[in-house]
Order: C-alpha cells, then sequence, then structure tokens
C-alpha cells in the first residue's frame, strides 16, 4: 500500500491518541486547597506564617524561601536530597537543594527560581516530594 | 543561493511572528504554542518545502526562527520556545523525508488534511518532548526521565488542539500553491533579503528598547 493511502488512516489513529490523552488529563486532573510537603497538609496560609518570605527582581517575583520552607517541614541533611515540585496538572520538575535555596513558592502556589529557566515554574503546586 | 534566501526569509518570518504574535498569545493565556505551531510554523514550513521542494531546509529555517527567539528575551521561556522552534524545524523535515511527503502527483483534500494533522501534531509533541528534555539538560537542576514520562499524557492533549489547526493550515497552503504566486528573479533577493532584514531590525530594536526603559 502506498504511503499517502496511509496517511488518513495516521491521522484518524492520532485524532484518537489526542483525544484519549484529554479526557485521561481531564479525568484525573487534581483539585486541593491544602499543599503536600514532606509528606504532611499544609494550608498556603500556615506555610506563609511559618516560612520566612523571599522576593527576586525588585519584589516582581515575592512569596516564601523554599529552602526554609523545607527545614521548617521537618527535613534534616537537605543537601542530600532531591526535591520534586508537582502541579495540578501532573507537570512536576526536580531539583537540587542549591536550587531551593534560590526558589520561592508565590501566594498562587507557583515556584520561581532564580537560577533556573521559566520551565521550572511550576504552577498551583499540589506536592513537594523528598527524594 | 535562492535555497539560502529562502531558509533566511522563511526563517526569519517565523521568529519575527513567534517573538510578536506569539509573545502576544502568552500574555493572554492563549495556548501560543499549539497556535503558533499550526498556524505560523506548519504554514511556512510547507509552503517552502511545496516551493523548494529541498529536504534539509526546514532544518534551517527552524534554526533561524530559533536563532531570532534567543534575541527577544521575553513572553514565557525564550530558551524553551528556541529550543522547540529548532526541534521543530528538524522534525517535520524528519517526517516528510521518512514518510515521503513531496508527493508530485495532484492530492486529495483528505490526504492535505490527513498531511496536516500528522505533520502538525508530530511536530508540536515531537518539539514539546525535546525541549522538556534539552532545557532541563542545560540547567543546573539536571533532567529527571520521571518527571517527563508523568507529563505525557498532557502532552499528548495539548497536540490535539495544533492538530485541529493543521487540519486547515496545511490544504490552505496546498491552494495558495494552485495561485501560483512567484517572484520574478531581479526582485526575489531584494524582497527576501528585505523582509528577512525588517524581521531581525524590528526584534532586535524592541529587546533594546525593552532593556533600556
Amino acid at each position: 500500500m502506498e504511503k499517502d493511502r496511509l496517511l488518513p488512516i495516521f491521522a484518524l489513529l492520532i485524532l484518537l491518541i489526542g483525544s484519549i490523552s484529554s479526557i485521561y488529563v481531564y479525568v484525573t486532573q487534581a483539585t486541593t486547597s491544602t499543599l503536600l510537603v514532606n509528606g504532611q497538609h499544609y494550608t498556603m496560609d500556615q506555610l506563609f506564617s511559618l516560612v520566612q518570605p523571599r522576593s527576586f527582581n525588585e519584589s516582581q517575583y515575592s512569596g516564601i524561601a523554599l529552602d526554609d520552607l523545607m527545614l521548617k517541614t521537618g527535613v534534616s541533611q537537605p543537601e542530600q536530597h532531591k526535591y520534586t515540585l508537582r502541579g495540578a496538572d501532573g507537570y512536576e520538575k526536580t531539583v537540587t537543594w542549591e536550587n531551593m535555596k534560590n526558589g520561592l513558592l508565590t501566594k498562587d502556589s507557583e515556584s520561581v527560581f532564580s537560577d533556573l529557566p521559566k520551565a521550572f515554574r511550576v504552577k498551583d503546586i499540589i506536592t513537594i516530594e523528598v527524594k | 543561493m535562492k535555497f539560502i534566501a529562502g531558509i533566511i526569509v522563511f526563517g526569519s518570518l517565523w521568529g519575527f511572528a513567534e517573538c510578536t504574535i506569539g509573545s502576544l498569545l502568552r500574555d493572554v493565556n492563549l495556548p501560543a504554542g499549539a497556535i503558533m505551531t499550526g498556524i505560523f510554523a506548519i504554514g511556512l514550513m510547507t509552503i517552502s518545502r511545496v516551493s523548494f521542494r529541498q529536504p534539509g531546509m526546514q532544518t534551517g529555517i527552524g534554526l533561524v526562527a530559533g536563532a531570532l527567539r534567543l534575541f527577544n528575551p521575553f513572553g514565557g521561556c525564550f530558551i524553551c520556545s528556541a529550543i522547540a522552534i529548532m526541534a521543530e524545524g528538524l522534525l517535520f523535515d524528519l517526517i516528510w523525508t521518512g514518510f515521503s511527503l513531496d508527493l508530485k502527483k495532484p492530492q486529495t483534500l483528505t490526504i492535505q488534511a490527513s498531511l496536516g494533522i500528522c505533520s502538525t501534531y508530530m511536530v508540536y509533541v515531537g518539539g514539546y518532548i525535546v525541549t522538556q528534555i534539552l532545557t532541563p539538560v542545560f540547567s543546573s537542576a539536571g533532567f529527571y526521565i520521571e518527571n517527563l514520562i508523568v507529563f505525557i499524557p498532557q502532552i499528548l492533549a495539548s497536540g490535539l488542539l495544533a492538530a485541529l489547526i493543521g487540519v486547515v493550515t496545511v490544504p490552505a497552503v496546498f491552494t495558495l500553491k494552485k495561485l501560483d504566486i512567484t517572484i520574478k528573479d531581479r526582485v526575489y533577493y531584494p524582497v527576501t533579503i528585505g523582509v528577512s532584514a525588517l524581521c531581525w531590525i524590528i526584534v532586535i530594536t524592541n529587546t533594546i528598547l525593552i532593556l533600556w526603559l
């Protein structure tokens, strides 16, 4: 069979994959009012009262310091761990302790790092896992 | 020489669109990646491919467009965008060459629409995956395969919009090609050089002004 005759079949397969993935993403979308940090649930208000503030770029980005957040939530020997920040949409990024020392968590649950590209801005964070 | 001038002008137009329209779409929280790939990337690369029928050209176009995007460090992750644009050019080239899509015989609307879906989806999803790998690789955090794997369903889902745009873009390009619009040889180089230069000057001037003010 000629390759161009296979094209409509490929196209239908692609539309099927895209549609099934969209349904899967919609169904598995997580919604929560708390943030799971190092195995414990916290509200944003709790975290903002517990952790020291941090800001970058003349206060363009402000929030709480991610390294202090880990220390205050009981992480020992923090430099020996990796940290996975996971958003409600499933997007996640793993960073080092050095990155955490240059990172903040905004009131909108978004991570901002002064030493990493914008791809590391995880929106609507629901979990910070210590590995 | 016409081939090189074609790479520069198509790449400059794509890069210029990414820096202006792409940034604007991101500012208003529209799915800029899918729209830009579905309309501008696929549109310009398909025009260049059906006009020149030269494998390798779209890789060059992607490199020029990605380079221009790097001169405009605003609107989302510009490094990610530049990597994605370069990857999309290479992927388009590989897909069209690998699947022998440079068809000489007249194509039906079904084939053109299928071509739009397949190439747009694969270019968009492929570019997205490449940038999810390369951006962390070049950062101090490093790349973790599990970060990519859990996000694959999102990437596959977001490609659907790009594919649906591509189903219109590619047949539209083939329809335009039937009009047989050609530029006379004596004005070809002045036009391509002029358009390319204008794109680069506007983007660089805009960057300098934003950084100064």
